[in-house]
Order: C-alpha cells, then structure tokens, then sequence
C-alpha cells in the first residue's frame, strides 16, 4: 500500500518486501545464527579440552543442551537460510523477473524465521533448551526424558521455522516455474537458478514431511497425546522414519545450493562454461530423486530388517554416482579453463576439496558392515562437516562474489585470500582431526585418555577457525565503508544477467522488459510492448511495503511460547493448565488471527508479468499454481499422519485392533462432505454465470454442509469423551485416530472460515467478472473430502 | 467447465461408491477382511480420481498438476510401505 521509506530508515527493513532488501535480510539474520551456532560449538570444544583444572566448563545436562542448539541453529537457522539469502536477491535477477512471485508471502517466510530464531533463543531460559540431539529421537524428544518448557519451546520454534520454509518454497516455485522472462527456458537458465530449483522441489516435499513431524511431536508433548509413547518400540522407529525421510532429502536442499554457487564461481573464474552442463543437470536431477529413495541408511543400526537395510545401501551408492559426475565436471572445467585466483575461487576450490573428503568418507558410512563400526562415533561428524560446513564454505565464496553486486563495493583482495587461508588451516585442524579420533563417541565428551592431544589440536583449530570469521566480518564491514565502488560487471568473465544491471539493481530491477528471446539479453522498452498485456495481467504499480509479514511473525511467536507451557507435566502425565501461559496463548491468538485478517484485507498488487515462459505449466494463473503446490504439500502432511496410524497399528498386529468409534458418523460425514462438494461446484458454476444470488446460496450450503460436518464430529466425539471417558491419551490407538481426524477438522474449520469471507465478499459484488478467489477454494474444498475418503475407512471401517 | 448435469451424475456416482465402501463391511458373510479391505481400497481410489478430475478440474489444467500431485501420493505410499515392511521379519 504505502510508498517504501529509504534505506537509511528502520522502517524500510520491516515493511519491506523487495527480493533484494529481503535476500540482505536473511544475510544478516543468517551471519548472525552463524555467529550464535559458532559460540555454542566453541563451547564444545572447550568442554572437550579435558579437565581445565576445577573439572570441566559444563555439566553434562548444559553440554547436551550445546551439543542439541548447536546442530539444530546451524542446520536450519544459518545454512539453508544462508543459500536462500542469495536465492532470494539472485534467482529473480537470473531469470529475468521483477521480483518473487508473492513478495508478501516472501516478507511473511522472513520473518517467521527470523522469529522463530527468537523463539529459539527463549528457550534457553524456560528451565533449559531441548538436550536431545539435533535428530530429537523418540523417546529422547517426550517429557518424559526432556521435561523442560524450553524443550518444548525448541520444538515449536522448529516448528514456526518450518511453516516459514513452506511458504517460502511455494514461493520459489511458482516464481522459477511462473516469471521467466521470454526465452528463458528451463534448460537456458543459470546452473545457480538450476540448483535452487531442484532444492525447493524436494523441500516441497521433505518439509512437509518435517511440519508433519513437528506438529505430532508438539502434540505429544502439549496435550499429551502418544504417537512417540516411550512405553514401545516403535514410537522410536517412527520416529526415526519420518524424521530421516525428511533428513536425508534435508542434507541435499543444505548443499545443492552451495554447488550452485561453486558452478557460478567456477565458470567465473575459469572463463569458461561448466563441462558437460547437460549431465550435470540430468546428474542433479537423478540426486533429487533419489534423495527420497535411501533414508534408512540412517538406521541401520536399529532393528529393521536386514532386506531393507541391504536395499538402501545398495541404493546409498547408487546415489554417490550422479555426484561423482559433478565432481568431475568441476575439475575437468578448472583443467581447460584459465583460472583466476580470487577469493570466491579459492573458497569454492576448497569446498570442492572439503565435499570429495566428506563424500568419500560417506560412502563408507553407506555399507552396512562397516557403518556397523562407525555408528555413534566421531567419525560421523568428520563427515558431516566436510560435507555441510564444505557446503557452507562455498556460499561464503559466494558472499565474496556477490558482494560488490549486493552493496557496490568491492573488498580488498588480499585480505580475502589471507582471510580464505586462515579459514582453510582452522577448518582441517577441527574436523580432520575428528577423523585421527574418530573412536571417540559421538555426543560424548568423556574419552581414552591417549586420544587428549588430537582432541586438543581440534579445539586450538575451532579458535583460529572462529578467528577467521572475525577477519571476514572486519573485511565486508571495512568495504562497506571504504571499499572501491564497482559498475555493473566487476569480473571479467560472467555469464548471468545480475551482472547486466547496476549494482545494486534498482528496486525493479529492470528498465523495459528483458528478454532471452535469440540467446542473448535483450530489454524490451515498456511502451512498445503495448500489444501484449492480457487480460489476466493488473494494470498500475507494485506494490513493495507491508507490515503485516512482521506483525503476523510476533504474534505467532506470541502464540508458541504460550503454547509451550500450557499444560502442566509431573513426569508422565499431564496435571494441569497454567493460567500464566493460556493467558499469553489467549493473547497470541488474538493477535495472530487479527493481523492474519488485516493481511487478507490489505490491497497488495503484485502484478505477473504477461509474457514469461511457463513450462512445464503453461496457461496457469499463479495463484493457482500455488495453490497447487499448497495441495501437493498437505499431501505430505496427512500422508505423514497416515502413515504414523498404519505404522503403529501394523507393528502392534493389524486385526488386534476394532474401529474404536460407530462406523455410522463416519458414513454420515462421507455424505455430507460429499454433497458439500458438490455444492461448491454448483458455486462456481453461478459464479460463472454471473449469478450472485446463486453463488452465495451454493457457498452458503457449503458453510451450512461443513458446519453439519463439524456437528457430527462434536456428537461423535462428546460421546467418547463423556460417556465412554476416553481420549487421545487413553492409548496410542486412540492417539492416531482424535489427531488425524481432529486435524482434518481443523481444515474444514479453515475452509468455513474462507467460505463465510467468500460469501461476505460476492455480496460485496466481488468474483462477478472474476471468478478465481471461488475455484481456489474449491479446490482446497475438494481436497478436504478427497482426505476423508481415506480417514473414513483408516478410522471407521478397518 | 462441464454442464451442471454431468456434475450432478458425477455426485451420484460418488454416493454410491460411498455407500459401497461401508457395505463391503457390512456383508461380513460374503467378504473376508482382507477382501473388504482391497475393495474399499479400490472405491476410495477411484472416489479421488473422480472428485479430482471432474471437480478440482485436473482435466482442464496442464497435465503436470496431474503428475505433481501423484508424485505426492507416490512419496507418501513409498514412505507408509517401506516404513511398515521394514518392521516384517526378514528371511534372514
Ligand atoms: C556420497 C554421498 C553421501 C553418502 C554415501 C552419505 C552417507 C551417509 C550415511 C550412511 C550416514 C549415516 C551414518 C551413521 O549415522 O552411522 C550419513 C550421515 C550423515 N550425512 Fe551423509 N552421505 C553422503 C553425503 C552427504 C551430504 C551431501 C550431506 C549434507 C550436505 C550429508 C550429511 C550427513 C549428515 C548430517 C549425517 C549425520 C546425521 C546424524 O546426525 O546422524 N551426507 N551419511
Ligand atoms: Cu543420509
């Protein structure tokens, strides 16, 4: 709505919704969870210094709840934030776009991150954070074991982060499959575009696999229900499927993006294109795929079978040969290009060592045997950080290389390369190390007293490793300052399109309209262009501010911390409700309805380019594009419910259980939301016509359908709480069937709350000549009854 | 868009495979458990297939939704399948 203020202005940073102010939002934001995640490892280190004269710098409980912040803020809060601070200011530059498709929704993933990392940061003061390790395995993760409200609090703040990420990778698909400019083809486009593409496709289904897991984890943990129940074994099995079926897809979205920068950098500064740029587009594909194919080898040493264990060790290896393709095509593109020693170089260079040592030392982990004897030990974590913080490595090549793109000025070489050698030495000193001492345990910090001088060698690297961090920060803030200015294109040799605008780009980024049409940039002046706009496309500006994104973020968090401490635990049970915290639930609630209202009501144009390619979905309005998408996603949210009820129900003998409720209310519900669906189909159909009395009958049968649906539930389950005197903390049986079926009526009662603004707005006169808002909504109807055609025989019939 | 008859034929068609699901368990003399089980199956995936095709409109959008959707269903059949067949006993 408003104009945005200035950049000086604070105000700007909060109402903001420009790509590139937000991709330096998330830079900030993710330097600074570096920062805070380095602290924490420091303090491991320290820890495993050995005896510092009065015993050691923690207790056990503060080393584990270090050892749990540490990986959990560096994993979500810095790397996967860190790559989309340069995929939100570079992927619209690269394809030609004005901006995200949803810049809003943009602002909104922002700042539920950035608040949720508050969130995160408030745990520690709720008794303690959580202290279960970064994978938060059941039974480890009930409260039983972690009862702190900062525990809980972690797990919501996970929680927040994700819903965060779902959005934001709606976002990045709808703008790379929707706003390329003409002649862009997914083929043309940049191999950084590339590799954040792939990334969000398989976050699209990994995170929601992951928000999936957060919610019936925090439901265990809040209302006590017993998916993870510590009293079975496969509450932990459980866990560990669903978690890892989202880990190990999570380990690539974590690194495809640093390959993405080191293909950039490479070509940069070999001044020449990537070997065999085709294969190594088909070889990402491949990984993407195959990254939901080898979960398991996460587990192998837990009681699954060994065929299944034999499948995906043979399928773990399998995946190490699309990235042995890369790895070549990176080294054979330095053999025949001329390279130039800059720093982003000499980092991406290093993150090519670092992954080939942390990849060669995975595959052993990949063989069953041998993982046998690596399990639980440092050596694990050798790989990890070869290959995660590799990953890392090269994004921070890609702050040096994008640097005088994002701020016009340039740093000074020669401390770069001076900063990039003392980063290198400190790196290898912490995590080679790990390997000379990989027979201590993981997550331990007792070990044989023969291996203290490796150990010591790896905490003096974790100082120099921190020390180098400090070199950079002095560097950037020195260049922001003091450093040269730069045009344009500050390298010689590049082959993407932010190098064809100022630095920084203006906040439109273009003047004219670019095309790729013929293979080469090519800016179409605006007024010529007359002739193409159509009749999907809004006429008039953009809009670029809104304050909503934030005031939704600080009331959910609002919202969660009430949340984490509103039942009342003594060991097993649940024994209360405290007033302190419903109050601040109640506030948070308020809150975050209130400002989710005013973000439906505030008018915000962000208007789709006319000619964009589209491929492979042609013809297809954005908003229902992501819609689609949205759909896809729920998929994996209830798919992630189902699966947890049959898992359950088959590990404890299929036929032992009976349907624990009437099989009548789940027939009466089948029909009515039936015919409701029918009825918003009978919507469209007036809607079509022009008839808007009979648009809001049919919507007003729908509410009326949807709330005879929620009226049968209320009979249903007061029958069971009442009069049978049971609920989902009865037994886990019980648990599958109130959360799975109380979370579709938790979709319903969000579909009648669309429905009653629908019918509020046709009577307005709104959909008449635009009947989208209503076929949207249909489909979300839809797919509300398409999930209870399967809840009603999983919980009624079986 | 499809005439309002076609979506009323189509609504009826949907009634009755829901019925039938809840009579497959009700004629507990003439289908055995896992008989009633495959054939309940069976209807509810060809409830979806209709409710999508016809009404969420998958026939009239590019057929990519089509298969970015089934992609969907397709991971999570894998991960209910393999999760719950790694807890069979092996052979070994
Ligand atoms: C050739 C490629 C790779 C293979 C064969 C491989 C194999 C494995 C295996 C089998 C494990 C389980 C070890 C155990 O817990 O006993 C593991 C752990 C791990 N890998 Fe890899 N990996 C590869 C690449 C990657 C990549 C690209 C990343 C991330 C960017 C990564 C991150 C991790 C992490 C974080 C863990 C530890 C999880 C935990 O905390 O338990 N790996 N890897
Ligand atoms: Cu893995």
């Amino acid at each position: 709505m408003s104009e945005l203020p200035p950049k000086s202005s604070v105000k700007r940073w909060l109402v903001t919704t420009n790509h590139k102010d937000i991709g330096i939002l998330y830079t900030v934001t993710a330097l600074f969870f570096l920062v805070f995640g380095g602290i924490l490892a420091l303090l491991i280190r320290a820890q495993l210094w050995g005896d510092l004269g009065d015993g050691r710098l923690m207790s056990g409980l503060a080393y584990n709840e270090a050892v749990t912040a540490h990986g959990l803020v560096m994993v979500f809060w810095f790397l996967s934030p860190f790559a989309f601070a340069f995929a939100n200011y570079l992927v619209p530059l690269q394809i030609g776009a004005d901006d995200l498709a949803f810049p809003r929704l943009n602002a909104l993933s922002f700042w539920l991150y950035a608040f949720s990392g508050v969130l995160l940061g408030i745990s520690f003061f709720q008794g303690g954070t959580l202290d279960a390790g970064w994978t938060i395995y059941a039974p480890l993760n009930l409260p039983a074991y972690t009862p702190s409200i900062g525990s809980t609090t972690a797990i919501l703040a996970l929680f927040m982060f994700v819903v965060g990420v779902t959005a934001s990778t709606m976002n990045f698909l709808v703008t790379i499959h929707h706003s390329r400019a003409e002649g862009m083809g997914l083929m043309d486009m940049p191999l950084f575009t590339w590799s954040i593409l792939l990334t969000v496709w398989m976050m699209l289904f990994a995170f929601a696999t992951l928000l999936a897991v957060g919610l019936i984890l925090a439901s265990d943990r809040i209302f006590g229900s017993l998916f993870f129940d510590a009293t079975t074994e496969g509450g932990s099995l459980l866990w560990g499927h669903l978690f890892w079926f989202f880990g190990h897809p999570e380990v690539y979205i974590v690194f495809f993006p640093a390959l993405g920068v080191m293909f950039e950098v490479f070509q940069s500064f070999s001044g020449r294109r990537i070997v065999g740029r085709k294969w190594v587009i088909a070889a990402l594909i491949l990984i993407a795929v195959q990254s939901f194919l080898v979960w398991m080898h996460h587990m192998f040493l837990t009681t699954i079978n060994l065929e299944i264990k034999t499948l995906m060790m043979a399928l773990t290896i399998g995946i190490s040969l699309p990235f042995d393709l890369i790895v070549f095509a990176l080294i054979y593109t330095l053999i025949k290009g001329r390279i130039r020693y800059t720093t982003p170089f000499l980092y991406s260079f290093g993150a090519l060592f670092f992954i080939v040592v942390g990849g060669i030392t995975g595959v052993f982990l990949g063989a069953i045997v041998l993982d046998y004897e690596f399990r639980g030990t440092y050596w694990v974590v050798a790989h990890f950080h070869y290959i995660m913080f590799g990953g890392a490595t090269a994004l921070f090549g890609g702050l040096y290389y994008w640097f005088p793109k994002m701020t016009g000025r340039m740093y000074n070489e020669l401390w770069g390369k001076l900063q990039f050698a003392v980063f290198f030495v400190g790196f290898n000193l912490v995590y080679f190390s790990m390997f000379a001492a990989w027979e201590t345990p993981r997550r331990v910090f007792e070990y044989v007293e023969a291996m203290t001088p490796i150990h010591r060698v790896g905490t003096v690297g974790a100082f120099i490793l921190a020390f180098s961090f400090l070199m950079m920060f002095y560097i950037f803030a020195h260049a922001l300052r003091h450093g040269e200015k730069v045009g344009d294109n500050p390298w010689d040799y590049t082959r993407t399109t932010e190098w064809a605008v100022p630095s920084p780009p203006p906040l439109e980024n273009w003047e004219g309209r670019p095309s790729f049409e013929g293979g080469s940039l090519n800016f179409v002046s605006k007024a010529t262009d007359g002739g193409h706009a159509s009749a999907h496309d809004h006429e008039g500006h953009a809009d670029h501010a809104s304050i909503w994104p934030f005031a939704i973020s600080v009331s959910m968090l609002v919202l969660l911390l009430g949340l984490s401490g509103l039942t009342v635990w003594n060991g097993r049970e649940i024994t209360g409700v405290s007033t302190g915290y419903a109050a601040v639930t109640a506030i948070g609630t308020v809150a975050f309805l209130g400002s989710m209202l005013q973000f439906g009501r505030e008018g915000f144009s962000a208007p789709q380019p006319a000619v964009a390619e589209r491929w492979p979905f042609e013809g297809m309005d954005k908003n229902k594009l992501g819609t689609w998408f949205f759909i896809a996603s729920d998929i994996m949210v209830f798919g992630a419910f189902i699966t947890a009820a049959i898992f359950i129900r088959f590990e404890a003998g299929w036929t032992t259980w009976q349907p624990v409720t009437d099989s009548i209310y789940g027939l009466v519900n089948t029909f009515i939301l039936l015919t409701s669906s029918f009825a918003v189909v009978l919507a469209l159909v007036y809607a079509r016509r022009g008839s808007k009395k009979g648009t809001m009958a049919a919507i007003g049968a729908t509410m009326f359908l949807g709330l005879s649906f929620m009226a049968v539930k209320a009979v249903e389950w007061h029958e069971k709480f009442f009069i049978d005197g049971v609920s989902w903390a009865t037994n886990v049986q019980y648990t599958t069937y109130f959360m799975t079926t109380g979370l579709h009526a938790l979709h319903v009662l969000l579909g009648l709350m669309i429905a009653a603004w629908l019918i509020f707005r046709t009577k307005e006169g709104a959909y008449m000549d635009d009947d989208r808002p209503i076929e949207l909504f249909g489909i979300y109807w839809h797919f509300v009854d398409i999930v209870w055609v399967f809840l009603f025989p999983l919980f009624y019939l079986f | 868009m499809a005439s309002v008859k076609k979506y009323a034929a189509i609504y009826v068609v949907l009634l009755v495979l829901a019925a039938g699901k809840f009579v497959f368990f009700e004629l507990d003399q003439v289908f055995g458990y896992w008989d009633a089980f495959t054939g309940v199956m069976a209807l509810a995936v060809a409830k979806t297939a209709l409710i999508m095709w016809y009404y969420q409109h998958l026939n009239e959008e590019p057929r990519s939704i089509t298969y970015l959707v089934l992609g969907s269903y397709f991971l999570v059949l894998l991960l209910a399948a393999a999760a719950t067949f790694s807890i069979t006993s092996g052979v070994y």
